[in-house]
Parts: structure tokens; sequence; C-alpha cells
């Protein structure tokens, strides 16, 4: 059975999605600098250690280099959550905590889920952190300024996710993981 | 305007978009990433493409901040291995968590939850780790310009029709698995 991937969905289509990201992407250069969304994870965590142990931020070099909450970078993954929440509130497929494909494979256990996507979340910003940046801070700024680090950990998580989802779902082929 | 409200301003936008094109939905990103979908792949690739060239023509025009960040063989390729898994795991990735979560995914919070922790660990970390696996083999912030002859006229086309090619490749790899569905 051939979809039709554009037809009734009421996701956009990516040519004029990816005009409308670069649009934003190319402000976001003009009016700040690289966009990033993991460097919001330390600027945020700073705000909230800079509270509770302001001696131990101090004198840590990762939080040294990150400005504090206040800056562009905090305020831009807050701003990621107010958009996500718009555009969810004026969609017509309703949210689910559990995917679909995660649950033909797992079960509907909300545990299970969490506790992978904690996981799940924990290696993203290790491996981000370690890197210098995200998908968006590394991979699309770099590449966009024709950066051979964005390109190089473009290729190889794109590669490394792919290899992780067959290993996690299966082989899609087999008919288990129908959508 | 201020950075605090261009950060709001410039975040609310991408979040809208990358929501839209079925980025915060993990079951979406792991048919992509099952070869199922092309369709965020292909938005991710050609909004760079377009954004290479969007930033090309600010620079002529003198505008424009850039950071490019060093390219290091192991800190930079381990960290994408390390990366890769998480998201091929998840589903998220450091920015569409936070949107995921904005929509009211519950996956998303803990993946964001998780973000804060990996960040700590790294960050408490970081002075032992930065010299022992980055900065030994790091090229310094080397882009394709370097590599290539005529500079950087010629370089952000090689890069942005090579990433349209990508774009297309994906599409034709992608859908050929539709079939079997």
């Amino acid at each position: 059975m051939k979809r039709q991937p554009d037809s009734d969905s009421p996701y956009w289509r990516w040519i004029p999605a990816a005009f409308a990201l670069a649009g934003i992407i190319v402000f976001i250069f003009a009016t700040y600098g690289p966009p990033a969304s993991s460097s919001g994870f330390v600027s945020t965590l700073r705000g909230f250690l800079e509270v509770i142990a302001p001696d131990y931020v101090a004198g840590k070099a990762h939080y040294q280099m990150i400005p504090g909450p206040g800056s562009w970078l905090m305020a831009f993954v807050l701003g990621m959550a107010i958009g996500g929440f718009i555009a969810g509130r004026t969609f017509e497929i309703p949210v689910r905590d559990v995917p679909e494909l995660w649950e033909k494979r797992f079960g509907p256990g909300r545990f299970k889920r969490y506790t992978a996507t904690f996981i799940g979340g924990f290696l993203i910003l290790f491996g981000s952190r370690l890197a210098g940046g995200c998908t968006l801070g590394l991979f699309i700024s770099g590449s966009t300024q024709m950066a051979i680090s964005g390109l190089y950990f473009g290729i190889v998580i794109f590669a490394a996710a792919m290899v992780t989802s067959r290993l996690v779902y299966g082989d899609p082929s087999r008919g288990k993981t129908h959508e | 305007m201020n950075e605090l409200w261009l950060g709001l301003f410039s975040g609310i936008a991408f979040g809208f978009v990358i929501q839209r094109i079925g980025a915060t939905n993990a079951n979406k990103m792991a048919r992509a990433h099952l070869m199922l979908e092309p369709a965020i792949p292909q938005f991710m690739i050609l909004a760079v493409a377009l954004s290479a060239l969007g930033l090309f023509g600010l620079q002529t025009e003198g505008l424009g901040r850039t950071v490019i960040l060093p390219t290091s063989l192991v800190a930079t390729g381990l960290a994408a291995l390390i990366f890769g898994i998480g998201w091929g795991l998840a589903g998220y990735c450091p920015g569409t968590c936070w949107a995921a979560a904005g929509e009211g995914r519950m996956d998303a919070v803990f993946a964001l939850l998780g973000g804060f922790a990996g960040t700590a660990v790294f960050a408490q970390f970081h002075e032992a780790l930065i010299p022992a696996l980055y900065l030994p083999t790091s090229l310094g912030p080397i882009t394709l310009a370097d590599w290539l002859v005529g500079g950087k006229a010629v370089a952000v086309w090689v890069l942005a029709v090579g990433l349209g090619c990508c774009a297309w490749g994906v599409g034709k790899l992608w859908t050929r698995h539709e079939g079997s569905l």
C-alpha cells in the first residue's frame, strides 16, 4: 500500500517548512549569532545551581563558559516550549505520551517509555556538551557556517540513530511495526 | 529589542515550525530513522542548505555573527555516537524535547529531565574530559572553505548543492521502504 504522505496530512510539506526554518535561522544569525539548544540546558541549570551551590558553579569551567539565566540561550529554549505549546493547541492530531511504534514493540507501559526517554535525554545532552553543540547548535548551526565539525557530527548522529532505532524497534519490513 | 525578547521570539517561531513538520513527534522521528518517512531528514538537510546561502548573503552585507566550533576527531565523533544512540532511543534531541514537552508529551518531559542530568554530569567532568578527549585530536575551527579552492563563494554553493542532492537522495532511498508497510 503506497501512501501519499502529503495528501490529507496536517503536517507541513518538507520544502516550504525548510524555507520557513531557514528564514528563522538566518534571522537568528542576524540578530544574535549561531542558534543553539543544548547550551540552554547549561544556562538554565546554572541558574538553579547558582541559588543552591554558588561556589560550585563559580569553580566549574563548563558553567562559566555559558551565560546564566536571562541569556538569549535560555530564552530560546523556553520559547521553544511555548512554540511547541501553541503549535500543539492548534493541531488536529492529539499528542501521545507513548509513541505508537514504541507501544507495538514494548507495550503501553509508561514507566518503561519514560525510563528510556530519560536515558536518551541523558545521552543526547552528555554528547552535545562533549561536542560543544547538538542537532541545532552543531549540525545545523555549524553546517550553515560550513564548519567541518557540524557536517562530521551530522553524519555520525544520523548513522548512529538509524542503527539504534533498528535495534530498538526491529526490522520494519517484518511487519511488526505498522503505522 | 533586547536579547531576551529576541531569544524568546526566535524560540517560539522555531518550536512552532519543528512541531508542524513532525519533529516533536517521537513516532515520526523513529519512522525517519527507520527509513520509513523521509520528510524530517529532508527538511533538516534542505534547511541547512538554504540557511548557508542566507548566511552567506548576510555576510556579504557585513551582517551576522558566526562562531565556528573546532573539529575534534575523537571528541566530536564519540560525542556524535553517544548523541545518536540517545536520539535513536528516545526520538528526541535537545531542541525538540523542549517543544515536545510544551506540546504536552510526557515522555519528552522525562527526556528533558534526563538532559539536565546529562548536562550536570558532563559539567562535573568537563575539566577531565576536554583535555583527554577533545584537545589532542582537535583540528581547529576548519570549514569547507579551507578545503576547497575558490574560497567561501565556491564552498557555499558546493555545500548547498551537495546538501540538496542529499535531501533528494533521502527521498529516493527512504520511500523505497514505504511499499513494505
